[in-house]
């Protein structure tokens, strides 16, 4: 059966089910007895091997059906979680995120078939019984058997037999017939249960009689039944054309059967394992947003799993697809009609020929197109704004894994991780975070010893801080370890002839740490695998840099350092303010400046022969506009129009000659000819057809 | 144009090439390069940038930079006239740009095997084309669009 057309809706749902699994794996660590978490990875295990065995990937639904049984175990308290296990989990879902990634580039799964870590999970099982058995003889044992066994298969025959049919069935077997008992599994989505039964009974006909139907013929065609029935049909063909015939018949999820023998009054066997693979229809794909997974019928004690699965919340997809809040489109849509109502009165004060009060009209039309566009540019906007959560929520595994590999105790805090910022930029900002986590862990924290020579908690903390600041999202990654040596740094500089010994000497602190950003510059004393190949920090800054952010260190000796990632909201609209120099007209975000002062010429004092405002108890560099533009310059008007932006705690204040106003500007690039402006960050085209230039603030301070 | 379709049919291999003039020479450029040609607009210059250029310009909402193909091969500063124009030039990779020049001519095909090719390492050239009496200089697209300058 052709499958392809789901593929996508499986990589997005398995990728969701993998978070989740991955989630509760690391809150299961820290307590193991908590049982919402360990039916949780149940659910999501079962909801994946239902989904891989659909699309027939097999290694990777055997893979999930062995940790699926070993949950099994958990849930039952046969064992419990401890950190080998945890361990085992761990390499589970990283063979299952390699056979995701397969499957995304070549719709294969591959063939590596993991052999090892499915052993690895059935010794967990074959330990956690035989430690059963031991503590407790007799009892215990032949309980497990039969839950293990009932987890193991999904789908079983299901067929009771009364003596009229037993005695079919002998008529038959006298005839030299085979007698076959099969059970009919219909896809939940099904609408017409009834229907597909009669479809499957005409498939099965042209083979033998059929008769003992479960439940009976005259409630099949009632459609009351469930999502299963069974008959026994009489045959000379083997049972497998049978069960192929039954499954040609479109919405059947599986048929499973078994030859009868005679004495077998009543069957509830199990099938081997091949049989139970759900072959047929997959997910209903039609729209369904949620994630609809079709299970396999639960074993009997999964069916609270099953009532529970549909809860499964849904996160945000990490492919190239946006999930858009239906709310989002809706007040889209809205203003798209509101758009359309002022556009139809426009054009109906336009062509009309009353001239009395048409002004007034026109004015209050163009007025409420004005605020139409401005929202309806901030809704498109707001749809293609993502949570980072999809991009940081993998970072705790990553640091639990750094601190087995790097003997460390620490420990990740995380918040803001539902800030928003625009998809290309949260595609883009995984790496550097990854990065800038890995360099705490690494260089950041001392070793546990350490740690507690100098008093300090034994488990170090690395934290991820995101929120939102005016246009930009600021994210925080630090830690409260070491801090950076400022003189270790200039001393390799120096070493490095990057700078000389009389540079190192005046460098400020601040200059110093920023060494760190020079390309090839790597502070390890040695080589981990973790960082510290000297594809460091200029690479972070380069990537941030790329996406129209920037990145900034402060860092205490002994106490820890913080790196504070600034981004822009989004890439393509800002609300900017239009200044003039001269004659030429420039943008400035409008997030980037706090005020705007009037300054007289004669209040401008010299620091380090450098002009400065005093400004509300601060001290603020002005930077003359037309010089750093190279425009004419001019003589100096009795008051300077002083625009104070700011980038984090940095101030300045740029100069400019006139305020033309505020207004909503679609950035644009330069393109890729013009190179050697980081002043300019792009241009934008004013309502008349100009152009006007965007000038990157942060780049001025 | 009659004529060009009948010579374009008669010879295997040949270009076209839209004969524009930049001081007192006659230049080609292949025209599968070009995207249009337009009037000269308002140009607003961007600081900090390589000196050849002129500045950008709004292309139907677009941002193009134009840049001044006489400063960048060394001759005198452009005279803007009725007759200037600006050849937007459209690469693949880098997008695209615009030339000024003087006056755009005519559009010409010349058969390859009669052009005079030229190799010179730091040229803007690639070959000369005969058409009539006249002689005219074909651009190296890639030349002229790279980053280096002609002393």
């Amino acid at each position: 059966m052709d499958v392809s057309q789901y593929l996508e809706i499986f990589i997005d749902e398995s990728s969701e089910h993998l978070q989740s699994l991955s989630d509760c794996i690391m809150t299961l660590e820290k307590e193991p007895d908590n049982k919402d978490t360990i039916n949780e990875v149940f659910r999501a295990a079962h909801s994946l091997k239902g989904m891989a065995g659909t699309m027939g990937f097999k290694r990777m639904q055997h893979l999930t059906h062995d940790m699926e049984n070993v949950f099994q175990e958990v849930r039952s308290d046969k064992i419990s979680v401890d950190s080998a296990m945890i361990d085992l989990l761990f390499k589970c879902l990283d063979a299952l995120d390699q056979y995701l990634e397969n499957v995304k580039g070549s719709a294969d799964e591959g063939t590596e078939d993991n052999e090892m870590i499915i052993k690895e999970l059935n010794d967990f099982i074959a330990k956690a019984n035989g430690v059963d058995v031991a503590s407790a003889p007799v009892a215990a044992a032949p309980v497990a058997a039969p839950v293990e066994k009932a987890a193991e298969s999904a789908n079983e025959v299901k067929i009771q037999l009364s003596d009229a049919d037993k005695d079919e069935i002998a008529a038959a077997k006298e005839e030299g017939k085979h007698v076959y008992a099969i059970t009919v599994y219909v896809n939940q989505e099904c609408l017409l249960k009834a229907a597909r039964a009669f479809l499957v009974f005409r498939a099965v006909e042209g083979f033998g009689q059929i008769f003992a139907n479960h439940p009976s013929s005259q409630d099949i065609e009632d459609e009351k039944f469930e999502l299963d029935f069974s008959f026994c049909v009489a045959s000379n063909e083997s049972l497998e054309a049978i069960i192929a015939a039954a499954k040609d018949v479109s919405e059947i999820d599986d048929v499973v059967g078994k030859e009868l023998t005679d004495k077998e009054a009543e069957v509830k066997v199990e099938t081997p394992a091949p049989a139970a693979t759900p072959v047929a229809a997959p997910v209903q794909a039609d729209s369904a947003p949620a994630p609809v997974v079709k299970a396999p019928t639960p074993a009997p004690a999964a069916a609270p799993a099953q009532n529970q699965k549909k809860q499964t919340p849904a996160k945000s997809a990490t492919n190239r697809t946006i999930r858009v809040d239906i709310e989002k489109l809706d007040n889209l849509m809205n203003q798209v009609s509101e758009l359309l109502i002022a556009k139809n009165s426009l054009v109906s004060v336009s062509s009309s020929e009353n001239g009395i009060g048409g002004n007034q009209v026109f004015r209050e039309n163009v007025e409420s197109l004005e605020r139409i566009t401005t929202n309806l540019h901030e809704s498109v906007m707001k749809v293609r704004m993502v949570p980072i959560e999809s991009v940081v929520n993998k970072f705790p595994r990553m640091i639990r894994d750094l601190a087995r590999s790097l003997n460390k105790k620490m420990e990740l805090y995380m918040t803001g991780e539902d800030t928003e910022l625009d998809r290309t930029v949260v595609d883009q900002i995984g790496d550097p975070l990854q990065h800038l986590l890995r360099n705490s862990a690494d260089h950041g924290l001392e070793s546990a010893e350490v740690r507690k020579e100098r008093g300090k908690p034994e488990t170090g903390t690395i934290f991820l801080n995101a929120y939102q600041e005016g246009n930009n999202v600021i994210i925080q990654v630090g830690d409260d370890g070491n801090g950076i040596d400022v003189e270790a740094v200039k001393a390799k500089a120096v070493e490095r002839g990057v700078i000389t010994q009389d540079q190192a000497d005046v460098m400020t602190q601040k200059e110093a740490v920023n060494l760190l950003f020079m390309p090839s510059f790597s502070m390890a004393k040695q080589i981990t695998d973790i960082s510290g190949r000297g594809v460091g920090l200029d690479v972070v800054k380069s990537n941030i840099e790329a996406l129209g952010g920037d990145v900034e260190v402060k860092t205490k000796l002994g106490e820890g350092s913080t790196f504070t990632v600034r981004l822009p909201l989004t890439l393509a609209i800002i609300q900017a303010l239009l200044v003039k120099v001269r004659e030429e007209l420039y943008a400035i975000a409008l997030g980037s400046i706090t005020s705007i002062e009037d300054i007289p010429v004669k209040d401008i004092k010299y620091v380090e022969a450098k002009e400065v405002i005093h400004l509300r108890d601060t001290v603020i560099p002005l930077v003359r506009l037309d010089r750093v533009l190279d425009v004419e310059p001019k003589d100096d008007p009795e008051n300077l129009t002083v625009v104070i932006v700011r980038k984090g705690d940095q101030q300045a204040g740029l100069v400019v000659d006139d305020l033309i106003g505020q207004q909503e500007i679609v950035i644009k690039s330069l393109g890729k000819y013009m190179t050697g402006n980081k002043l300019i960050s792009g241009a934008t085209i004013l309502g008349d057809g100009e152009v006007a230039l965007i000038i990157d603030a942060n780049t001025l301070m | 144009m009659a004529d060009v379709r009948l010579e374009t049919q008669d010879s295997m291999e040949t270009k076209q090439y839209i004969v524009v003039q930049i001081g007192n020479e006659k230049y080609g450029i292949d025209i599968n390069f070009i995207d249009n040609i337009v009037r000269m607009s308002k140009i607003t210059r961007v600081p900090k940038v390589q000196s050849y250029f002129k500045g950008v310009m709004n292309l139907r909402g677009e941002i193009v930079p134009v840049m001044s193909i006489r400063k960048k091969m060394g001759l005198p500063e452009d005279v803007i006239t009725d007759a200037s124009r600006i050849i937007i030039i459209k690469l693949e990779e880098k997008g695209s740009i615009g030339i000024i020049v003087d006056e755009v001519r005519e559009v010409i095909t010349l058969n390859m095997a009669e052009v005079e090719k030229t190799t010179g390492k730091d040229s803007f050239i690639n070959g000369i084309g005969k058409n009539g009496e006249e002689l005219i200089s074909l651009f190296e697209i890639n030349a002229i669009v790279e980053e280096k300058e002609m002393n």
